[in-house]
């Protein structure tokens, strides 16, 4: 019963993060780098996702421990964004690794791919938003890891919205000055607002 | 315009395209670098003074850190560089805002600790190549001074909008946009202003081609 109840805790916070609370959607959490992926063309959105779920699977645990440790310092304020990278930075590098020894011991030809994405999928207002979400509200460490998950996912779900919309807007009708990122912001803003019909409220920043 | 200045532009209209941070190639509202905090906690002016200070101290100083120390990083480690130059200087920074604003930061909620990782402060990570201390300073100051511009005019429209006010003083009895203090309404009013701003700047080229034909 208490494995079940755990299950439907961490699917429940991951249901949540993907749809209610979307990091593009509801708090514009990496927008900027959405705009850029679809602008250039998204070259592989499956191989982005999972170095972004990683990352956010790896450092939502060490972010959870690190705030329970500075929870009582006047100044945590300081120091939370600095020591959530130095997670995030640990994250980075326990996956390149990962990476290095793949190449090495596998045949893979897609190791080149995943390194390039690394980057961006590790310095990004979605999984540092994620984080900082997670120990403000005060979740446990299923929870976190369940929003943390349902970040990935759902900023992985919110690049399709978004490249699928471009596509259908891409056309002649649309006048010359709207083209491009203010046609982007006004199709986000119309879906974050159908989102917003369906939750009914703002998530709080 | 005199006939020096329409052909100045005219002759370097492309370079100032991509260089000129404050009109022609605003970072916001032609390139989307920091929409984040724009879209969701610009809308009041106390949150864009709050996050206007925040960008003004640390985006000029990280891009000087992070360009110096990139001189001893491999290129694959400059993302980390980057941030976590931005990380350490938010400490100081976090801490002139809470004596200035006090209480008064949770207003932009997490939009503060997370500049440190906002791409208007680290995405010169991405290119290849090392970045003097000099253009570093340059960029800083003008790439600084587009993002506040931007800031400035979103947060102002859309506080009397969305609230009818300005500085929290009521100056009309009903808002006249309520939705444009939401986030979706954020979204759409930023889009409505970068697609303006295009116009704009549309309008401007035209208009130095036709003073500089005009003029010869």
């Amino acid at each position: 019963m208490i494995v079940l109840k755990s299950v439907l805790t961490f699917f429940v916070y991951a249901v949540v993060a993907i749809a209610a609370q979307n990091a593009v959607f509801s708090r514009a959490l990496g927008v900027s780098r959405v705009v850029k992926m679809v602008d250039d063309g998204i070259v592989s959105l499956g191989k982005f996702t999972v170095m972004l779920a990683a990352v956010q699977l790896l450092s939502a645990p060490m972010a959870y421990f690190s705030g329970r440790l500075i929870q009582d310092l006047t100044w945590r304020g300081a120091v939370r964004p600095l020591i959530y990278v130095l997670c995030t930075s640990i994250a980075y590098f326990v996956i390149l690794l990962a990476l290095a020894l793949l190449a090495q011991k596998t045949q893979i030809k897609d190791i080149k791919d995943y390194v390039a994405l690394l980057p961006s999928a590790t310095f990004n207002c979605c999984v540092l938003g994620a984080l900082l979400l997670t120990t403000t509200s005060g979740y446990t460490l299923l929870e976190t890891m369940g929003f943390a998950l349902g970040s990935a996912v759902g900023y992985a779900l919110a690049i399709l919205v978004v490249n699928e919309g471009q596509r259908k807007i891409r056309n002649r009708n649309v006048p010359s000055t709207f083209r491009g990122l203010p046609i982007t912001l006004i199709y986000i803003g119309i879906v974050a607002l159908a989102i917003y019909g369906f939750t009914g409220h703002m998530p709080a920043i | 315009m005199n006939l020096e200045r329409a052909l100045y532009y005219k002759e370097n209209m492309e370079r100032l395209m991509r260089t000129e941070r404050l009109f022609l190639n605003n970072p916001v509202l032609i390139t989307g670098l920091g929409l984040a905090p724009i879209v969701v906690a610009a809308t009041s002016l106390n949150n864009a003074l709050i996050l206007g200070l925040a960008v003004l101290l640390l985006l000029t100083p990280t891009r000087l850190l992070a360009a110096f120390l990139s001189r001893y990083s491999y290129m694959r480690f400059r993302g980390v560089v980057y941030t976590l130059s931005a990380a350490l200087l938010y400490i100081p920074v976090y801490l002139i805002e809470r004596a200035v604003f006090g209480v008064g930061l949770s207003m932009v909620g997490l939009y503060l600790p997370l500049l440190v990782v906002e791409p208007i402060i680290i995405k010169r990570y991405e290119r290849p190549q090392l970045e003097p201390m000099g253009m570093a300073l340059r960029k800083g100051i003008a790439t600084t001074g587009g993002f506040l511009l931007a800031l400035f005019l979103v947060a102002t429209l859309r506080e009397f909008l969305g609230a009818g006010s300005l500085f929290g003083h009521m100056l009309v009895k009903a808002a006249p946009f309520p939705l444009a203090g939401s986030t979706a309404g954020g979204f759409i009013l930023v889009g409505l202003m970068a697609a303006f701003w295009r116009w704009l700047r549309n309008l401007f080229k035209k208009y130095v081609n036709m003073e500089a034909k005009r003029e010869i």
